[in-house]
């Protein structure tokens, strides 16, 4: 924790690195269909021939960009460039419809540095003791947390919950489809080949999400986002000012990813959705989540990219790897002849430090990166007619989802999949509720069966399921966020009745 | 165009009948899961499976007690929408035989015309064909051959 | 250049001395090396070992990426559709190519799949957090005989290399252990660690990520583990279990015999690597060498045990 470590991250070869690694990250994220685990697998043969703190930070810097990136796709095109990002769009779009495109850009750029700031001091800090987090959440854990998410569906459904509850148990169907992950069975395939593999998340968000946005495009002659008569540039200024005054938020949000980030079983998408909740849980009077509210981006963009730190925290405390992107990293340290696992931090503690030190320089690079392509990036997409506009995301969303599994078959479900959630959106029927079934239902699946088996085999189930102290809280927080709302409403009913008497 | 009072009849039935779906495909979840070897992986799917056919069924009959014209497809041209979906799924029908840029050429060119609204002109017919022949080589490229996709 | 034409010129005299004909298969480019499961697990831990040597020995690099979906059964049935040419291989497991296409179709079977080399497998081991008070195999066997069913052990997967031991060795022990399902290697070690499980059906190599933190209590290897000395096989303690989860390369079945033969010789080569077998040893794995000359024998027997065990725990029909 020296400070040599920092010096020696601080190399010029190391900060050009950093920062290709960034503005890369940040394309790559943006570019549905382009995850950072793809970007990753290929860079990883370059790294061969580096240094090894060199070739981490290059990583590092990709990852922290990509989620990132996500937010713009998700912000101009109602498409989360990355799952991360799938939260971000609840309230991105609407604010990019009304013509705040460029000032929810900035946002996202300033909640994002702040977030992986907060998970890099916390892998800097607080490593070893936050990994006990990662242990201490079992299967029924994750059970819960997964319910938590799932309550959301409550707030989205416009008040229609039970179409709400519809579509949001309509995703865990989706997402049982395929060989079953910890089960012995093939679900739901109807002896078609193309289903086997299932509905995979970042195919399903580009199907669900884009389609429709293009379908109602080229329906109408209107312009795609409304732009101010004097197109200004990213609008930094005020951005800063909103984020400072949600400072509680930012903080919150941050904490909330970090912690996310080190359950190796959640990720990012889970991180982004909790932090959202929260964030619109305690809204003030005047907030409208969901109408392009600036809270909801500061919190999913800071809880996102929060986790990039907190993941790597079990990845290098524990040789346990949060998400695909931090495996990556792992094996890369592996090549590179580190020794994963406990003894890491202690005997290859250089290049574990230099290694930090990089995340912490990318993601400060992050901040001149991000506005700037973000400036581009919503000027390009503002003044590009629609009428090459669509064509060209549409071509985008074909390549991408091709490229997930090099597969004609996904491009098929993702397209039927978006003609899908366009008719039943048109009917009340959300495509979130159905994107949060189909991120959340495995999570459920797979804590509850491993929580019922472990349960009964120890003839404790109820002491499983609602005996352990952070399942009790989980589960606290998630009745508090479902029925706090409708209390509240009543109280202020009865008082206005009174008033009104 | 379609005219008012049709407008809300359809949002009735389409309600009616997107409900009805999201029934159907629990029961048939349901039917599935008789079929696994595995205790496991029926739990999980027959729990959601009758939590989707109450919650649809309660969408449904409340939808059909009290009717209402909210939900339908809205203003907007249908040969427009047509035209997109179709050229999109032509070219993913087409891709394992023409080959990826010419699938996706379709797939662009339908997309481009069904999201014209302006009229044609010599520099915009130019302009636009080449910015998007330019756009797809260089996706293309960036895929096949930085990120080592095998595109057919 | 020239270093690779040496090379080259090299591997076809070779070639040619063995079998009197001049191979005419040979690396056009990168290779695209797919792995059918996401980054992280031995699969792919196994894959990034051989990169190098890879580049090393033959000039071209080997690009690892990731097509998770099914239980890799989503990449086993887009090989053979793959281009045969040579510059696209494809990781395979047993017993998951075996199990898959009898439970239900998957889009292939082990016959249709071109498997030219096994390198290696993860032999089986019961795993247990360091601070466990099991000592030694004896003291979960006694601990499982008098409590049946309280003894719950994590694994990867259901149908997977971890619960077919698990059947096994619970019908060799007439023990009664609960086995619990994780998705891969890292989660089961996760609940290993957390006490959420008392034991873990794992494999040497989480020996060997874990270090301190756990303790194996036997191998299923015929021999004792180089890298843990100490720790006693299944047949030294009177269990007949030799066994684990094996994995091999495949091409797709379209590729002709030359470019078959090349592929298993280039990885027959990275495998005689001393440095390689080191690397290897050092995260856990063990090394295994069943070229394609020997493939078809070796998948049979596989096929054979693991059917019979399978179908025995009711897994298959």
């Amino acid at each position: 924790m020296e400070f040599g470590h920092f010096l020696s991250a601080l190399t010029p070869l190391n900060l050009g690195l950093a920062l290709f690694g960034v503005i890369a990250g940040t394309v790559v994220g943006s570019i549905p269909g382009l995850t950072a685990t793809m970007a990753l697998a290929v860079l990883v043969p370059i790294t061969f021939s580096m240094e090894p703190a060199s070739a981490l930070i290059l990583l590092g810097a990709i990852y922290t960009g990509a989620i990132y990136g996500g937010a713009y796709s998700a912000i101009l095109l109602n498409t989360p460039g990355t799952p991360s990002a799938i939260a971000t769009t609840f309230d991105g779009y609407p604010m990019a419809k009304r013509g705040d495109g460029d000032l929810a850009v900035a946002l996202a750029c300033f909640a994002s540095v702040f977030g992986g700031m907060v998970g890099a001091i916390a892998l800097l800090f607080l490593a070893p003791p936050l990994s006990k987090v990662a242990l201490a959440f079992g299967p029924v854990e994750y059970f819960w947390l997964s319910v938590f998410g799932l309550s959301l569906i409550a707030s989205l459904s416009d008040g229609n919950l039970a179409k709400g509850l519809a579509g949001g148990a309509f995703g865990m169907i989706l997402s049982t489809v395929g060989v079953a992950e910890i089960s012995a069975d093939i679900r739901l395939t109807f002896g078609s080949q193309v289903l086997i593999g299932g509905f995979g998340v970042v195919g399903a968000l580009i199907g669900l999400y884009c389609i429709p946005v293009l379908i109602d495009l080229v329906a109408v002659p209107d312009r795609h986002l409304k732009v101010e008569d004097d197109v200004k540039s990213v609008r930094i200024g005020e951005a800063y000012r909103i984020a400072m005054k949600s400072k509680f938020n930012l903080v919150r949000s941050s904490v909330i990813g970090t912690v996310v980030g080190i359950l190796p079983g959640a990720g990012g998408s889970v991180a982004g959705l909790v932090a959202y909740s929260e964030a619109k849980r305690t809204a003030k009077p005047g907030q409208k989540f969901g109408e392009g509210e600036p809270d909801g981006i500061l919190a999913t963009e800071s809880a996102n990219n929060a986790t990039v730190g907190g993941g790597f925290i079990p990845t290098l405390v524990l040789g346990i790897p949060g998400t695909p992107p931090d495996a990556i990293v792992l094996g890369a340290l592996l090549i590179q002849g580190v020794r994963t696992g406990p003894s890491m931090f202690s005997q290859s503690g250089s290049i574990v430090y230099t290694f930090i030190y990089g995340l912490i320089i990318a993601t400060i690079l992050m901040l001149p990166a991000g506005l700037l392509i973000g400036r581009y990036a919503y000027k390009s997409i503002v003044s590009i007619p629609k009428a090459v506009l669509v064509p060209a995301v549409g071509f985008m969303t074909i390549i991408g989802t091709f490229a997930i599994h090099n597969s004609v078959s996904d491009v098929f479900i993702m397209l039927s999949l978006g003609v899908f959630g366009w008719v039943v959106a048109r009917f009340g029927f959300k495509a979130s509720p159905i994107v949060l079934g189909l991120i959340l239902g495995p999570i459920a699946e797979q804590g509850f069966v491993q929580g019922w088996t472990i349960g009964a085999a120890t003839n404790n189930l109820l002491g499983m399921f609602f005996g352990r102290p952070i399942s009790q809280g989980i589960l606290a927080f998630t009745l508090i966020t479902l029925f706090l709302p409708l209390f509240l409403e009543r109280k202020h009913r009865k008082t206005a009745r009174k008033t009104n008497q | 165009m379609i005219n008012a009072p049709e407008a809300n009849s359809q949002g009735q039935m389409g309600s009616l009948l997107v409900s009805f779906f999201f029934v159907i495909a629990g029961v048939v979840t349901l039917y599935d899961t008789t079929g696994y070897t595995d205790r496991d992986s029926q739990v999980f799917p027959q729990t959601v499976a009758i939590i989707l056919i109450i919650t649809a069924s309660i969408s449904l009959v409340t939808r059909f007690l009290k009717p209402s014209d909210e939900g339908g497809f809205g203003d907007g041209v249908w040969w427009r929408r047509c035209l997109l979906i179709a050229a999109m799924f032509l070219a993913c029908f087409t891709m394992p035989y023409l080959g990826f840029l010419p699938a996706g050429a379709i797939a662009f060119a339908g997309g481009l015309i069904a999201a014209m609204h302006d009229r044609w002109s010599v520099g915009t017919v130019l302009l636009y064909w080449v910015s998007g022949a330019v756009t797809m080589v260089a996706f293309f490229s960036l895929f096949k051959f930085v990120l080592l996709v095998p595109l057919p | 250049m020239l270093r690779r034409s040496i090379l080259k010129i090299g591997a076809a005299f070779a070639l040619a001395a063995t079998f009197g004909t001049v191979a005419q298969a040979e690396l056009d480019g990168p290779v695209n090396y797919i792995i059918p499961f996401g980054p992280g697990g031995e699969s792919d831990i196994s894959a990034r070992l051989q990169q190098p040597y890879f580049k090393d020995k033959f000039g071209e690099d080997l690009v690892v990426s990731y097509q998770p979906g099914g239980g890799g059964a989503v990449g086993w049935a887009s090989l053979n559709g793959l281009n045969g040419n040579g510059q696209t291989i494809m990781g395979v497991n047993l017993p998951h190519i075996i199990i898959q296409p009898a439970q239900k179709a998957v889009g292939f079977t082990t016959e249709d799949l071109n498997t030219f080399y096994m390198f290696h497998f993860t032999p089986d081991a019961i795993v247990v957090a360091a601070d466990s008070p099991y000592e030694t195999l004896a003291d979960l066997v006694d601990d499982a005989k008098a409590n049946p069913g309280q003894v719950t052990m994590s694994g990867s997967g259901k149908a997977s290399a971890n619960h077919l031991a698990q059947i096994k060795f619970d019908k060799m022990t007439g023990a009664r252990t609960t086995y619990v399902p994780f998705k891969g290697t890292g989660a089961s070690v996760t609940a290993l660690l957390g006490n959420q499980v008392k034991a873990q059906w794992g494999y040497t190599t989480v020996g060997a990520t874990q270090g301190e933190a756990v303790r194996l209590l036997a191998v299923a290897m015929e021999e004792r583990h180089p890298l843990f000395p100490d720790v006693p096989t299944f047949k030294e303690l009177g269990y007949d279990m030799v066994g684990g989860a094996y994995r091999g390369i495949a091409l797709p079945n379209t590729a002709s015999a030359e470019t078959t033969k090349m592929w298993s010789d280039m990885i027959g080569e990275i495998n005689a690597d001393p440095a390689f077998r080191q690397k290897m040893l050092d995260g856990g794995f063990a090394l295994l060498d069943v070229n394609a000359d020997d493939m078809d024998d070796f998948i049979a027997a596989r096929t054979e045990e693991y059917l019979a065990d399978a179908r025995e725990a009711g897994l298959i029909n």
